[in-house]
């Protein structure tokens, strides 16, 4: 039990991390262009597509640095020719832009590299198991994970609160008008924060890719949940995306270890419940089963009691 | 004003026959299939042209509502069989409506709570809640397998017994003609001008009597209402119902079906769905990425032609109307071998990456265009290099010209009609 | 003395820790034209968005003929018989000018969310907004989209959506601004005839207009109000007279 407890919550711990990676570049793309990248989980997936391709011709390593340059690079030169131009048209054209380039990354990403997932293998030198807790291995890899996603986290802290360039961030994040009329090259700006914050999207793909499945559905699993996120976490929030980021990390991560159903608390208690009985589909399905829609049942309770999302306050 | 409704009346009557003559001109079985879809698709496509082009709500689980009414639909036709129940096919399609309405009354109340941004990323993840139950409630999505349902075990009225295709085109015609109306009749209601008043300013809005929410509210349960309608006829057409039907797929698809054809015109998307069916069934045979294709053209709309393609053609009804369209026809025609370059430059592209990439196996000899060539060929990329090159170059030489030649040829219009 | 159309009492707004209405008390009677005057920042639009239900109040009571509106949404307050202008036009852009006036009229003729009535059946509501487009004078731009009317036009346009709905008090804030001088005239006598028989609340900057109009000035500095009283008696206050001239000279030294 106790054994269960501290996996799940490592591996808690290092989704939520992961999640946040990817929601505080979501956050502050839209916070300073007021545009929700649907693409930002595509993103990701590049990232973990070509780390792969960078690690089967050079290894691992020089993959972790170049891919994110890589993307980092496309994502601004996205801004630059393609999102700039769709600006003048209003947040809805410039949603639905970043909409058709994730249509069109998974496009590109089946033809290339096909359908079934390509084997991202884990760098030898983390090739091991870092430790053993009751009788259970916890793989090395995964502590690099979990290191690299607070090393980056760390960062960005610092950079936003230590940094003038951080400032000028959390200016653009709280009036994103004026920081323009300070004379700050805003459209420089721009393409220099959609390219970071696509950066690190391709970073978490780089650092998650091997570890998880790398193949053409990943950005259209964890889009939906990225940006669950943000929303429960209030859009434009970077500290309501961070606690989004790992309450809904913890919870999934625990649910998917519980293998218990309705019909087994129930039957604690005298009851007998089969798939046969009325709605039978619902008491026989356990935690883990259910644990995909957690994240949406989230949404869905805190768009009931508090729509603003829990550290919103910015209406788009 | 009489002459106005006179017109409106015939513009139905004329497509009410334009819809029952189609079968007669188009008589294969390929082309009576590919009719039945583009009828439902039609009315889903209008359906969530009832939120986004009419309220200002982008919508990306849209599919739920017309998932659902085609489980709901499919469902019922399998109770009414069994228990050989009195009821006949042609009413089913409203038990997918009040399905798609039901779900739209509950999951509706919460999600419009939030607009803009928000709205659209609660719909995103209702839709994926729905796909995840999906998984879970096997008993109402029928499992991997779907439901499975037969449209001919319903009461037979007059000897139809709508197993022949022929027959369910004509049901999913007079349903689409029937829905087209009613959400025609929607924009033309109080609630409807509300609606527009919302989309360009919902603050305002507020200050002059109505809740926004509930404006949208209502609204956002019309729409279900419609796509759940859409839905029941996809049951009853292909007689199975599987949950990829109410996933991101179907979502996506409706949102470029309406966008392509144009959101701010009601024709839009009738456009959009009868264009993107007919590409969907025939570029398919033609090409392997015509999902990349699809994709592709969607972006284009949004960076340059946001008002889809009704828009474009209905942008050149007033010069139509004056007589002046020969006006633009030498700039129009100057524009166009540029856009026949890149188009070229585009399918050679893709078709020859395609072919390299997924179909490895066959060689490097294809065929594009009654053309066959070697894919590998450094002639090929040159050329598409070229193409592409010219193209672009060619084409921003030639577009101020053609948008002169418009510009001046609709100011000559609004003269003419001024006078 | 008649009764009050609009109370506001010991009205407090602060934006975080930043108080900008700081104890207003205002009474303003049945039928009466009433200015609200005040140096820039003085927090006029505040107190209209307060009134009109767009801001929550910190603390105090807003009452609407006798009634306790406070803290209710706008279309709330709205339906109760106030309605309000804008200062940044606020109108419905890609809408006729017809279009625009006719949504302001339908909850008032109890359409509600009717989607079972035909507009173009909709006798009432027809003849109503031609009447309001007659008064504005925009009858002969009524195909045209609001978008693309001159900038006195759509401030007229704005005034027309505002009484459209046939309220019984009207708020504009700052009607005139950036109107030329005849515009300005205009828009004054289109006022005085909009308002007639109804109570008139209006924010603005133009001292001509406002001693041309009100029958009561109210004037506002630093979120509270230091005189209210009739035209001629707050020109010659005292406390008024330093609170605009105190700014200005402050401005004179400055130069």
């Amino acid at each position: 039990m106790l054994e269960l407890i501290i996996f799940s919550s490592l591996n808690g711990l290092l989704y939520g991390m992961l999640l946040f990676l990817l929601a505080s570049g979501l956050t502050l793309i839209f916070s300073m262009m007021g545009v929700l990248n649907f693409a930002h989980a595509s993103f990701y997936m590049l990232g973990a597509y070509f780390g792969f391709q960078i690690s089967v011709y050079v290894g691992y390593w020089p993959g972790l640095v170049l891919a994110p340059l890589l993307v980092g690079v496309i994502g601004a030169l996205v801004e630059r020719y393609g999102l700039r131009r769709v600006h003048k048209h209003g947040h809805v054209a410039e949603l639905l832009f970043t909409f058709g380039l994730a249509f069109i990354i998974e496009e590109l990403v089946q033809m290339i590299w096909g359908r079934i997932p390509v084997d991202y293998r884990v760098p030898e030198l983390l090739n091991f198991s870092a430790f053993t807790l009751f009788a259970t291995t916890y793989p090395a890899f995964r502590m690099f994970m979990l290191l690299m996603s607070v090393a980056v986290f760390i960062g960005l802290l610092l950079l936003l609160t230590r940094t003038r360039v951080g400032l000028i961030i959390r200016a653009a994040l709280a009036h994103p008008n004026m920081v323009g009329a300070l004379g700050h090259n805003v459209p420089l700006v721009f393409m220099l924060v959609f390219g970071v914050g696509c950066g690190l999207a391709a970073l978490a793909g780089v650092i998650a890719g091997p570890a998880l499945v790398t193949q053409p559905a990943m950005a259209a699993s964890l889009g939906p949940i990225l940006f669950v996120v943000v929303v429960v976490g209030g859009l434009g929030s970077l500290q309501g995306a961070f606690v989004a980021s790992l309450l809904i990390g913890m919870i999934q991560t625990f649910a998917v270890a519980l293998n218990v159903s309705l019909a087994d608390v129930l039957a604690r208690f005298g009851f007998t419940v089969t798939r046969e009985s009325m709605g039978g589909d619902l008491w026989m399905a356990t935690v883990a089963q259910v644990a995909p829609i957690i994240p949406y049942l989230l949404l869905v309770l805190i768009l009931i009691f508090r729509p603003k999302g829990l550290m919103g306050d910015r209406d788009t | 004003m009489i002459a106005d409704r006179h017109r409106h009346l015939l513009l139905w009557a004329a497509a009410a026959l334009v819809m029952v003559a189609l079968p007669l001109v188009f008589s294969s079985g390929a082309s009576i299939t590919m009719m039945s879809l583009m009828g439902f698709a039609i009315i889903f496509a209008l359906s969530y042209n009832m939120l986004l082009g009419q309220t200002g709500m982008l919508s990306f689980g849209h599919a739920v509502y017309y998932g659902l009414g085609g489980f709901l639909t499919a469902h019922a036709l399998n109770v009414i069989g069994s228990g050989k129940w009195p009821v006949p096919l042609p009413v089913l399609p409203l038990v997918g409506g009040l399905a798609g309405l039901s779900f739209a009354i509950i999951f509706g109340w919460v999600s419009t709570k939030r607009a803009g941004t928000a709205f659209a990323m609660i719909s995103l993840g209702i839709g994926e809640l729905v796909a995840a139950c999906s998984l879970i409630l096997r008993g109402f999505f029928g499992g991997e397998g779907g439901i499975s349902t037969s449209r001919t075990s319903t009461l037979r009225l007059f000897g139809i017994s709508f197993g022949p295709q022929i027959q369910v085109y004509y049901l999913i015609a007079a349903w689409c003609l029937l829905c087209m109306a009613a959400m025609y009749a929607f924009t033309r209601t109080p609630l409807g001008r509300m609606c527009n008043a919302v989309r360009e300013n919902p603050e305002r809005a507020e200050f002059i009597g109505y809740s926004t929410q509930m404006v949208r509210f209502i609204a956002f349960c019309a729409s279900g209402f419609f796509a759940g309608v859409a839905g029941g006829l996809a049951a009853i057409h292909y007689e199975i119902v599987t949950s990829s039907i109410v996933g991101a797929v179907p979502s996506g698809y409706v949102l470029l079906m309406a966008y392509i054809g144009g959101v701010a015109f009601f024709i839009g998307p009738i456009i959009g769905a009868v264009l993107m069916t007919a590409l969907q069934i025939s570029l398919s045979d033609y090409t392997g990425a015509w999902s990349l294709y699809v994709g592709l053209m969607f972006v284009v709309v949004v960076m340059y032609a946001p008002w889809g393609l009704g828009g474009l053609l209905l942008m050149h009804q007033p010069l139509l109307a004056a007589g002046l369209l020969k006006r633009i026809g030498p700039a129009y025609a100057r524009a166009a071998p540029p856009v026949v370059m890149l188009a070229a430059a585009v399918v050679l592209l893709v078709e020859t990456a395609h072919h390299l990439l997924v179909k490895a196996v066959e060689g490097s000899a294809m065929r594009v265009f009654w053309v066959s060539y070697d894919a590998k060929s450094p002639l090929v990329w040159g050329l598409i290099v070229l193409l592409f090159g010219a193209g672009i170059w060619a084409l921003r030489r030639v577009m101020p010209g053609v948008s002169d030649a418009y510009h001046a040829a609709a100011q000559e219009a609004q003269r003419l009609r001024s006078r | 003395m008649s009764a009050c159309a609009l109370q506001l009492i010991d009205l407090h707004k602060s934006f975080g820790a930043t108080p900008i209405i700081r104890g207003v008390n205002l009474d303003v009677h049945q039928g009466e034209r009433h200015a609200i005057i005040g140096p820039n920042g003085a927090g006029k639009s505040t107190l209209f968005h307060l009134i009109s239900g767009r801001f929550p109040v910190t603390t105090g009571q807003v009452k609407l003929n006798q009634e306790d509106v406070t803290g209710l949404a706008p279309y709330l307050i709205n339906r109760r018989g106030l309605s309000r202008s804008f200062q940044v036009t606020n109108i419905f852009p890609r809408l006729t000018v017809f279009e625009n006036i006719r949504c302001g009229v339908l909850w008032s003729l109890g359409y509600r969310y009717s989607f079972w009535h035909m507009i173009e059946r909709a006798q009432d509501a027809r003849e109503r907004t031609e009447a309001i487009l007659e008064q504005i004078n925009l009858g002969s731009r009524r195909s045209v989209p609001a978008a693309l009317l001159s900038y006195a036009e759509q401030r007229a346009l704005e005034i027309g959506i505002t009484i459209a709905g046939g309220a019984g008090v009207i708020m504009l804030d700052e009607p005139t601004a950036g109107m030329s001088r005849s515009e300005t005239e205009h828009a004054v006598a289109l006022i005085r005839k909009v308002s007639e028989g109804k109570t008139l609340v209006i924010v603005e900057h133009d001292m001509s207009v406002v001693f041309d109009l009100a029958d009561r000035i109210s004037v506002l500095v630093y979120g509270q109000v230091i005189a209210t009283d009739t035209p001629a008696k707050i020109r010659a206050n005292a406390a008024v007279q330093e609170a605009y001239l105190g700014s200005a000279s402050a401005e004179a030294e400055h130069a």
